[in-house]
């Protein structure tokens, strides 16, 4: 593959990661999925040393990702809203152009809105996880798609917060 | 100054500024600290699982009461835990989460444990094997023989896990303190080899109390057990009926049970996965919880995937949220078991009772007398039964003004217990236990009634007039009452089978009412007022009931032949398998847990729970102990004379413990409590002896109303029936004659006729047997014979 067309998918890959963390950031979970191909599958990990096994917090498909979306509003939550730092550290596109593989660094703050005592606590900016985000793409026509994303988590420590996609 | 001393002084201005700006941090709340002293250091803790240590070498650290721990695994495979400080400097020794002492660190030789400070050595037992510059620095004034890591009390058990308890002499051991309330599940977490796959941690701005009472209080309801336990049988999960036979670690388990153990640990099984939620205070308002998800150690990658899926989604940090809902949860029976708890712990029960430090202080001090501060006679009772209850009752109701005291064995406040056969069964919870207590709390107050709960005695000491009580009072008397009632008797076979029940204190029909939850069908051996009412009871939720009973007919000792007919077809009619003349010749299990009955003739009866009212015995062993004379020598009922005095003259028994001398059949019944209590008060306070009454009887099943007088003479050839129909449909009575002599009535839903019946025999009318079968007939106004 020249040179020319691998930079410009790389820097397509890295528009569709930033363009991931905006809608998620904006809870705007159908935007999110449409970078998604019908094959994606998505997972939250986390290496944990007290116990000394890799561990699986949350998993699920497109399918059960969306019908886990759709159910929010009757849900009990923590409306404080995530706000996502992420930068891409590698892109690697395989042979072909047909496929690729992205890590990026992602630290999630949360912003307090509803804690204990919204009184004190809205308003105030909390560091609420570290980790990476690996992704795998499918790319058609030059188009990336998203078919499966690792959240992998630093915490082991995970408070009160907002449970849905990071 | 020497060297050490100069290196030490700069190391720990340099190691201990973190150290002391943490301590700096840490709020002095008089509150938290006392919390941490009373009930973190005396309580054992699951500080981690087995599996988190699998090799020799490995280690794993926490703390308890804002102690280090560590926890190792020493060569020979054995777990132990100790203070993870150094003794030289008070320095922290291992700071990481978990790791292996196999290989060497940086400030550590292979397969020892190294403080980093000064380098000295343990190892895995926490003996000092090291100390740097021994003979230089201390030449004969020290030797590592006399320095070594605090070793603490630890054990491994219930499904793996390490429990550690900070304190050398621990309220109880482990398994008196959770066994009962573990044993509902231990057969199903010892099934299989298990180990931790799922692992986090969580901060909650609340108080470790506030968090367990807001989780038993939306329980709502569970079986109570000593130390402030309880046990929660939850819904299935799903529609859960579709394979009601499958428990963990099956992973087609769909059943839902939490072990909740005071002070906040949480083992909860859940549907094919074990959850363990662990709380750590870290302030009075905020406190640290690790949840633990556990599976087999060997098991299919699909079926370890789909737990692991199921975990997550239920228990794990990215759970489904919980639905919304404006309920608010009221206050529940666990939570005041749980505060109740709490208050022994803390030295703020109001009857004074407390878990901690009385035993230490017995312990030290021999049989020292406790009750010194009581001033005129002390009546001590023990067993706060109807009989027990009554005792206490009658003695005041006779102008004893002394001081009484109860010891009972049981959690919470002494209740009756006709009603855990019947409602109880069927009750949501609180309502039914509330109403069926045998006095409120204000009565013991107003009577000057000290009631101590869970307080087992051990010993009558007769030489010194004194009893033993489990947390090592020593406690005196003048008069002493036992009223300690009777033990159910079960079959060998059946001991330690989950979901194999007897029926006698409240706690069991907790434990039946909960696993009820969960069941479609109940076997129950024995044909009894027992077995019958708990048949009665568990029918009406649906349950398919089947009864077993090795005589010829149900109640064969204790009722009628018409009467016992009439109520075999009540429960056949109400769709109960009834079985007579077959005994059981095996009870069996399926992974620990009851599955079917193989009777004499064969027969497999399948079920998901069973229950065992085959009678009771005379819970005696404390006066036999004594040397009190019993009906055998290896036990049976205390033999009392007709003032209920046993052969000791300051000792008394009434209830279902005794029988008189010249008694023949034991009468268990709320009658004879109450009645042997007034005999014994009158005695022991010299007021005129009560008048005796008839024996009598009640029992509902159904909607029948059985209401009894008299002793039916089952064995007796020449007692016959007379049938009596009553006025409103429904009704009919039976009249046991011996000749002309009306021995026993025996009535269904027919009160009036019950107290005509009564009135006939408390007066020894006798109405004639050939014309009380006519409803004209009057029992009562006709004249009849006198004896």
């Amino acid at each position: 593959m020249k040179e020319d067309l691998m930079l410009d998918l790389e820097r397509k890959i890295e528009k569709t990661i930033y363009k991931a963390t905006l809608a998620l950031d904006e809870n705007n979970w159908s935007e999110f999925f449409e970078l998604c191909d019908e094959s994606f599958t998505y997972a939250i990990t986390s290496f944990s040393p007290e116990i000394n096994k890799n561990m699986t917090y949350f998993s699920g498909d497109r399918k059960e990702l969306v019908g886990l979306m759709d159910m929010l509003p009757k849900h009990n939550t923590d409306h404080s809203p995530l706000h996502r730092h992420t930068s891409v550290y590698s892109v690697d596109i395989a042979e072909g152009g047909k496929s690729a593989t992205a890590i990026s660094s992602v630290t999630i703050y949360q912003n307090m809105l509803d804690g204990i005592n919204s009184h004190l606590d809205s308003g105030e900016s909390r560091l609420f996880v570290i980790g990476k985000y690996i992704d795998q793409f499918s790319i058609i026509d030059g188009v990336p798609k998203f078919t499966n994303r690792e959240t992998k988590l630093d915490n082991r420590r995970l408070d009160k917060g907002s449970h849905w996609l990071l | 100054m020497d060297f050490e001393a100069i290196s030490d002084a700069k190391d720990a201005e340099q190691s201990d500024r973190g150290m002391s700006e943490k301590i700096a941090e840490v709020p002095l709340n008089p509150e938290f600290i006392v919390e941490q002293a009373h009930i973190f250091r005396n309580a054992w803790v699951p500080v981690c699982h087995e599996s988190e240590l699998p090799e020799p070498y490995d280690f794993r650290t926490a703390s308890i009461g804002s102690e280090n721990i560590i926890i190792c695994r020493a060569p020979d495979g054995k777990i132990n835990a100790l203070l993870n400080v150094c003794p030289h400097r008070g320095m922290l020794i291992e700071r990481r989460p978990q790791g292996s002492f196999l290989e060497g660190q940086a400030s550590g030789n292979p397969k020892r444990i190294t403080c980093m400070f000064h380098a000295w050595q343990f190892d895995m037992r926490g003996n000092c094997v090291y100390v740097a510059r021994e003979k230089e620095g201390y030449q004969e004034r020290f030797s590592k023989d006399d320095a070594g890591l605090r070793r603490l009390r630890c054990t491994v058990n219930f499904g793996g896990f390490v429990w550690v308890n900070m304190t050398d002499q621990p309220v109880a051991m482990l398994e008196e303190w959770a066994g009962p309330a573990m044993q509902t599940i231990e057969n199903q977490i010892s099934a299989a080899p298990l180990e931790v796959v799922h692992y986090h941690k969580e901060y909650v701005e609340t108080g470790y109390q506030a968090e367990a009472l807001q989780y038993l209080n939306a329980a709502k309801a569970g079986a109570l057990f000593d130390y402030g336990h309880c046990v929660i049988t939850g819904s299935d999960l799903g529609s859960g009926k579709q394979d009601s036979s499958a428990r963990f670690p099956d992973p087609k388990s769909q059943r839902v049970t939490c072990v909740h153990l005071f002070p906040g640990y949480r083992f909860e099984l859940s549907g094919p996965v074990l959850n363990v939620s662990v709380v750590t205070p870290v302030d009075r308002n905020r406190i640290m919880i690790e949840h633990r998800g556990l599976v087999p150690q060997t098991e299919s990658q699909a079926d370890r995937e789909m737990r692991s899926k199921y975990y997550n989604l239920s228990h794990g940090p990215f759970k489904t949220p919980t639905t919304v809902s404006g309920e608010q949860s009221e206050k529940s029976l666990l939570s005041e078991h749980y505060l109740e708890e709490w208050s022994m712990w803390m030295g703020t029960h109001p009857e004074g009772l407390s878990r901690i430090n009385e035993k230490s202080v017995a312990d030290q001090d021999g049989d020292q007398e406790t009750n010194q501060a009581l001033t005129g006679p002390h009546i001590v009772v023990i067993g706060a039964s109807h009989a027990g209850i009554s005792m206490a009752d009658r003695l005041r109701k006779n102008g004893f003004i002394g001081n009484i005291s109860i010891f009972d064995r049981q959690v919470g406040g002494p209740m009756e217990r006709p009603p855990l056969s019947k409602g109880f069964l069927l009750g949501g919870g609180e309502t039914v236990e509330s109403k069926s207590l045998l006095r409120q709390k204000k009565w013991y107050k107003a009577n000057k009634v000290k009631l101590k709960t869970q307080s087992v005695v051990h010993k009558i000491n007769r030489d010194n007039k004194t009893i033993t009580v489990n947390n090592g009072d020593v406690v005196k008397y003048d008069k002493l009452v036992i009223a300690s009632g009777a033990v159910p008797k079960e079959l060998p076979s059946s001991k330690g089978i989950g979901n194999a029940f007897v029926l006698r204190q409240p706690a069991d029909a907790n434990a039946i009412r909960q696993a009820a939850n969960n069941s479609d069908s109940v076997v129950i051996i024995g044909g009894g007022y027992i077995g019958l009412e708990v048949a009665a009871s568990l029918r009406k939720k649906g349950m398919d009931i089947t009864v077993i009973e090795a005589g010829e007919r149900i109640l064969a000792r204790v009722a009628s032949k018409p009467l016992a007919e009439y109520l075999n077809k009540l429960h056949e009619d109400n769709g109960v398998t009834v079985i007579t003349n077959v005994g059981v010749e095996g009870i069996n299990q399926e992974a620990g847990i009851f599955n079917n009955v193989t009777l004499s003739d064969g027969r497999v009866i399948k079920g998901d729970m069973l229950i065992t009212g085959i009678g009771v015995y005379p819970d005696s062993q404390l006066a036999s102990d004594a040397g009190l004379e019993t009906q055998f020598d290896n036990g049976g009922a205390i033999l009392v004379d007709n003032d209920m005095r046993t052969s000791d003259e300051d000792i008394f028994a009434i209830g279902d413990v005794a029988i008189r001398r010249e008694q023949t059949i034991a009468v268990e019944s709320v009658h004879n409590a109450q009645e042997t209590a007034a005999i014994a008060a009158a005695s022991i306070t010299g007021a005129n002896r009560p008048n005796t009454q008839t024996p009598w009887f009640w029992s509902d099943q159904y909607d029948a109303k059985l209401q009894s007088v008299g002793i039916v003479p089952v064995q007796d050839e020449n007692v016959y029936q007379v049938e009596r129909l009553g006025k409103r449909d429904g009704a009919v009575s039976f009249w046991s004659y011996r000749g002309d002599e009306l021995v026993a009535v025996e009535v269904i839903n027919d009160p009036a006729t019950y107290m005509e019946a009564r009135q006939c025999l408390d007066t020894r009318r006798f109405p004639d047997p050939k014309q009380i079968g006519k409803p004209s007939y009057s029992p009562v106004d006709s004249g009849g014979s006198r004896s």
